[in-house]
């Protein structure tokens, strides 16, 4: 099938015979179809036409018409077309959304349509290049795993059994915290850090007196990230500030995965080296468990380039700032450090963790 | 045909997101369709005055406040935008035949091996990098050290990991993110913003 397929179409229709004769001929015309015959090389050469016939027993067996007349019920007709449901009422209820993947789901997206150079950067060089940067050998026969999981567990402190009212009592939490911390855990291959999500929020005090501030800082994120922003509330009463618990007075947004990666890229490739004296991110960001943090003042905001094209749309003076908080999978602040330097972002000052 | 179809689903799309125009809205809507939407042939038949459920659709005209003061046009420019990405006016899903169903399921399907192959793929190169790491390592740790050095005294140097996390652990240098076409020149040395 495959040799004839490298012979030119008309030739194709011929009988076998008259091929061999007409070769010669063929070899000829050759020049236009080795062209295309690169690009005939990715197709599978298998072709359902060559497939052999089916023989009698096969035949007699195959007889779809009888199983749909066999059926006790009848399917829906071709004209049905199931409509996804508009509300998710619970998981316990019979009537559930089909998956985000299903087209015709309410909430599919398509996609992706590329792949990020950061995301593609980090995958083909950056993830071995840091496993290879921070690799702790651990010599064979030793019992590593149980030095990891004594320091993992046991670490609520115990009471001293010095009163009998001790017994059964809960442990507590280590001095000068009421959580565990995270442990860092070593770099192996199932443990690169990673950029995991992205969250975007924005404080907009003024908001309380005036709305359209609110509006401004949505609108603002919905450009930059490319994702509908949710207000959030002030948590605290502070009378000094205006505020009172429960007031819409911000909006956050999360984005993860590609937007993400581009978003990182946006901001180191583009509005990083655009702001004037910029040093780098402070070296003591992070909250100890590998999600580090930087701001944007309102001045800044504008050098991006969604908000650049379009800066007039924009009130100038009610354009608010942000933070960035970049959530990683790493187990601690300086992990986190090493995958974003390795993404280009430098850091300055004392580095904490 | 699949062209066409995106065309007439494009267009009810547009025509549900965006107001039919009334003689004061016409001037917003350009502006708008400039900002968010590509502006596409569905995009000027959408702005011109829509055939069906023009007086029901027809946006609220603002109330005076009392004070009487018109507001910010920019304000009122946003505030369209979030109106045409109100849940109302989210577009019906789409409607699929059993067969095209069944077509977009395989393909799906495919696109998920094809990522798990690729995925699989990333994780087996980790692993056979980290495994080859830990053999040179250990081979280092078994071997006497150059001249009169003791046993390990190489593996000792080789797990020595200073100033890796520190400010120069990864030079500002190596952060070039991969492109189709990278630059003549690697870094500009001399570039001062």
């Amino acid at each position: 099938m495959a040799a004839l397929r490298e012979v030119s179409r008309s030739a194709r229709s011929l009988p076998l015979s008259q091929i061999r004769h007409s070769y010669q001929l063929c070899q000829r015309r050759c020049a236009a179809t080795q062209a295309a015959e690169a690009v005939l090389q990715d197709l599978e050469t298998d072709s359902t036409l060559g497939a052999p016939e089916l023989s009698p027993e096969e035949k007699k067996i195959f007889r779809p018409w009888k199983r749909a007349a066999d059926r006790k019920y009848t399917l829906p007709s071709s004209r049905y077309q199931y409509h996804p449901p508009k509300y998710n009422r619970g998981p316990l209820h019979p009537i559930q959304s089909p998956p985000s993947s299903d087209p015709i789901a309410r909430d599919f997206v398509p996609g992706p349509f590329n792949l990020p150079r950061l995301r593609q950067t980090y995958q083909s060089t950056v993830a071995s290049d840091l496993m290879t940067l921070a690799y702790n050998h651990k010599p064979p026969g030793e019992s590593h795993e149980h030095e990891q999981h004594e320091e993992t567990t046991d670490r609520l402190r115990g009471w001293d059994g010095s009163s009998p009212y001790h017994k059964n009592r809960q442990k507590r939490a280590p001095r000068g915290s009421p959580v565990l911390k995270l442990v860092e855990r070593d770099i192996t291959f199932r443990n690169i850090p990673e950029i995991k999500e992205i969250t975007i929020a924005t404080f907009v005090p003024e908001a309380i007196k005036e709305q359209d501030y609110l509006l401004v800082a949505r609108t603002m994120l919905l450009a930059i990230t490319g994702t509908t922003p949710e207000i959030t509330k002030t948590k605290s009463n502070i009378a000094q500030w205006g505020l009172k618990e429960g007031e819409r007075a911000g909006v956050k947004t999360t984005i993860y995965g590609n937007a993400a990666y581009e978003f990182l890229d946006r901001c180191i490739h583009i509005v990083f080296p655009r702001i004037k004296d910029w040093k780098g991110i402070k070296g003591t960001t992070g909250d100890g468990s590998g999600n580090l943090a930087w701001g944007f003042q309102p001045s800044e905001m504008a050098i991006f380039p969604e908000i650049e094209v379009n800066y007039a749309m924009y009130p100038s003076k009610m354009l608010p700032g942000c933070r960035v908080f970049v959530k990683t999978t790493a187990t601690s602040d300086r992990q986190a450090r090493l995958l974003l330097q390795a993404l280009g972002i430098p850091f300055y000052g004392e580095l904490r963790n | 045909m699949s062209f066409l179809s995106v065309n007439i689903t494009l267009r009810g799309l547009t025509s549900r997101l965006l107001p039919p125009s009334s003689p004061t809205s016409t001037r917003l809507i350009p502006a708008m369709s400039a900002a968010f939407f590509s502006t596409t042939p569905a995009m000027a038949a959408a702005a011109a005055p829509a055939k069906g459920g023009a007086p029901k659709a027809t946006p609220k005209k603002k109330k005076g406040k009392g004070k009487g003061e018109a507001r910010d046009p920019k304000i009122v420019n946003m505030l369209q935008h979030f109106a045409a990405l109100s849940p109302r006016r989210i577009p019906a899903p789409l409607r699929m035949g059993r067969n095209r169903h069944l077509r977009h399921w395989t393909i799906h399907r495919a696109w998920l091996m094809f990522r798990r192959k690729q995925r699989e793929q990333r994780e087996g190169t980790l692993m056979r990098q980290y495994q080859s790491m830990h053999a040179a390592c250990e081979e280092l740790r078994q071997t006497e050290g150059p001249g009169t050095r003791d046993q390990g005294y190489l593996y000792r140097v080789a797990m020595e990991k200073k100033g890796v996390y520190g400010h120069n652990g990864v030079p500002i240098e190596y952060a070039r993110p991969q492109t189709e076409t990278p630059a003549r020149m690697a870094w500009n040395h001399e570039w001062k913003p």
